[in-house]
């Protein structure tokens, strides 16, 4: 299948764009220790220079053109954000994954049309990142949770898939893949668009779905998940049931107004496909532990 | 985050349309005689369903609207204090719903017109057709087709007024880069229209770059309180329970919802949502002290809880930093519980063991909330 997150793997050359900036540099080495194959960063400051062998380009454009870069991490301040990630799309790349918290929501909406038309996939605005546990990861997902297994891990939030990728890490069971979608109310990828490269993931026997409230993406992915079962059972955790009203919750997504995006829509719709929705972190770790088994 | 009426009327009034001439009114004997009846008196909270919630109020006339002002200042309205009233003259005409908002699911920009507005709008939103609500793209030529789109069934002297106010929600909507502007009731009449309502929701990621709604908020620290300190701190805390008795020292914004949810179920009453953001902290223990000052502000506060789950932060460093800032407020004393996880967290546990050895020091979450809502009950 040819989209960018199904044939990610420890060979795709990554770039780093802001790589010579405090977080750029010290993620940048941190993935690369991880085993993910950096092949160049973009700093205007350093063009030219390089960083513990990783060449430094002035724009994308060179940067793609010298090292074949198919991916970016983009790890420049959110009201940047839109501008690099223009700039990495139009030099070819086909997966940016942008770090910053706080870009602007007119300025997601316009990034996502772009990358749409470019037939480019774009994680975030906010995300930790993804990763293929054991090969690749692209942006800052903790290397004590990640550990190669059965479970793919989808999820808004950064640190509550932190908590449950460690919990069950911790009775063997890891991630075939992990990725984060972010937390903003307009994003690059929604949990519904991932369904596809679910499907397509051969060493995935579970997904597990973190949300949380606000929007309708936990509506829309229930919506898809009917139309096109995966046959493997999904479960799900979803956080801000004392959340208030009016008020973003640390994420601007995580917003709710009226009925719109309530825990209440998105369970019942989350049940009509299927889906187990577990009331608790440790009640997910044991729908898990009785559905695949602990693992050594 | 969600203005008050108030705010999103004056912002109304900015962009041409026309907004009732109220009042606002903060003061208990506040309502100036001057203002004839009949009168509507609403609640000024930032949150939806203030009508059902019994906040806003026709009375016939001034005597009447002094008196729902003084019994609803004061009081809780879906969870926010009523600090302020607006009272204004009754409008007339036919009520229509009128609206510009991003729909996030298709990242795109929505306007939708209904020539019967009413409360249950929102509801039946997802079963409009395309002659009420049309998806475009987010730029000002796009949205005008659309609004012309939907109001083409209109006689001209009406569609002309609708047009006109809607153009006006176009580009306040585009210029101050907002998620909704929503007027429900739009009151229409042969040939112009008055908001009745303003529900305004913006976006803080851009508030930096929008000087008058930074402020706007800026202004109201105590309404707007939550997004004061997020504007003027630069990390999220929301007090939820202002007699709660679990202060919360977390990171994250998922896990510390998480937490809550899961504090709640266990009876216990957690005071506050906080994402400190360990990454910013930067080897100064100021935001700690800062979020122990507002903790220790509630002397419902029975327990301190900090659950750390650190992928890069150096938990040594940050139990030292917790250390320090407990030093300089401890809270009236009243215990802690402290689950620390990741990286140098072991390490970490056994400094701050040595350190503190009254705080209660977990790796494993569940016993760590177990604890802490036993100390809270």
């Amino acid at each position: 299948m040819n989209h960018p997150l199904a044939s990610l793997s420890r060979a795709t050359p990554v770039l780093v764009q802001g790589a010579s900036g405090r977080m750029g540099r010290r993620h940048m080495l941190l993935m690369r220790d991880y085993g993910t194959r950096i092949v160049a960063g973009t700093s205007a400051r350093e063009a030219g220079g390089s960083i513990e062998g990783i060449p430094l380009f002035a724009g994308c454009a060179e940067a793609v053109a010298a090292t074949g870069a198919i991916a970016s991490v983009c790890m420049v301040p959110p009201l940047e954000v839109l501008a690099a990630a223009t700039e990495a799309i139009a030099a070819g790349i086909r997966l940016i994954v942008t770090i910053a918290e706080g870009v602007p929501v007119h300025d997601a909406v316009r990034l996502r049309g772009l990358a749409r038309a470019q037939g480019a996939i774009w994680l975030g605005a906010s995300t930790p990142g993804c990763a293929i546990p054991g090969q690749v990861k692209l942006g800052f997902l903790p290397d004590v949770a990640l550990r190669p297994g059965p479970v793919a891990l989808l999820t808004k939030s950064g640190t509550l898939s932190y908590e449950v990728g460690y919990r069950l890490a911790g009775i063997g069971l890891g991630q075939s893949l992990w990725i984060g979608v972010g937390g903003d109310a307009v994003k690059g990828t929604r949990f519904a668009e991932l369904l596809p490269v679910l499907a397509a993931s051969a060493a995935t026997e579970a997904v597990v779905l973190i949300g949380e409230v606000g929007g309708t993406e936990e509506e829309e992915f229930a919506a898809a998940l009917s139309r096109a079962p995966l046959g493997r059972p999904v479960l799900v955790l979803l956080a801000g049931r004392e959340a208030k009203e009016g008020v973003a919750m640390g994420h601007a997504g995580a917003l709710t107004y009226g009925g719109m995006g309530s825990l209440a829509s998105k369970a019942a719709s989350l049940a009509t496909a299927g889906v187990e929705v577990c009331g608790s972190m440790q009640a997910l770790v044991d729908r898990c532990a009785a559905l695949l088994g602990r693992r050594g | 985050m969600l203005l008050i009426e108030a705010d999103g009327k004056a912002l109304f009034r900015d962009y041409g349309l026309v907004v009732p001439n109220g009042v606002l009114v903060t003061e208990r004997g506040g309502l100036p005689a001057s203002l004839p009846g009949p009168l509507m008196v609403k609640a000024q909270v930032p949150a939806g369903g203030r009508g059902k919630a019994g906040g806003i109020l026709r009375c016939a006339d001034t005597a009447a609207a002094a008196g729902a002002v003084d019994r609803l200042l004061g009081t809780s309205l879906r969870g926010h204090a009523v600090e302020a009233c607006l009272v204004e003259p009754v409008a007339s005409g036919r009520e229509c719903y009128l609206s510009v908002m991003l729909d996030a699911a298709a990242g795109a920009a929505r306007i939708t017109f209904l020539a019967e507005g009413g409360v249950e709008v929102e509801s039946q939103a997802a079963s409009l057709g395309p002659e009420a609500t049309r998806l475009c793209a987010l730029d000002a030529t796009a949205m005008r087709m659309a609004l012309e789109a939907v109001t083409a069934g209109l006689p001209p002297l009406e569609a002309a007024a609708i047009r006109q106010a809607g153009q006006g929600l176009i580009h306040l909507f585009l210029e101050r880069e907002l998620m909704l502007v929503e007027v429900n009731p739009l009151f229409l009449t042969v040939e112009s229209c008055i908001a009745g309502d303003a529900k305004v929701v913006l976006d803080l990621n851009a508030i930096h770059r929008q000087p008058a709604l930074e402020a706007m908020i800026l202004a109201r620290p105590r309404l707007y309180a939550d997004a004061c300190r997020k504007l003027t701190e630069g990390f999220d805390y929301v007090e939820l329970d202002a007699e709660g008795r679990i202060g919360l020292i977390t990171t994250g914004a998922g896990l510390s919802m998480m937490l809550v949810d899961e504090l709640v179920a266990r009876g216990a009453r957690p005071l506050n949502f906080l994402d400190i953001r360990t990454g910013q902290l930067r080897g100064s223990p100021a935001r700690l002290i800062r979020v122990l000052d507002w903790i220790a502000a509630r002397p419902s506060v029975r327990v301190l809880f900090v659950n750390i789950f650190a992928g890069i932060t150096d938990q040594r460093e940050f139990a030292m930093l917790l250390a320090e800032a407990l030093a300089a407020n401890p809270v009236r004393g009243v215990p802690v519980v402290a689950r620390l996880v990741g990286n140098g967290a072991a390490e970490a546990r056994a400094a701050l063991a040595e350190r503190r050895p009254d705080i209660l020091l977990f790796e494993d979450l569940e016993a760590a909330m177990a604890r802490a809502a036993a100390l809270a009950a």
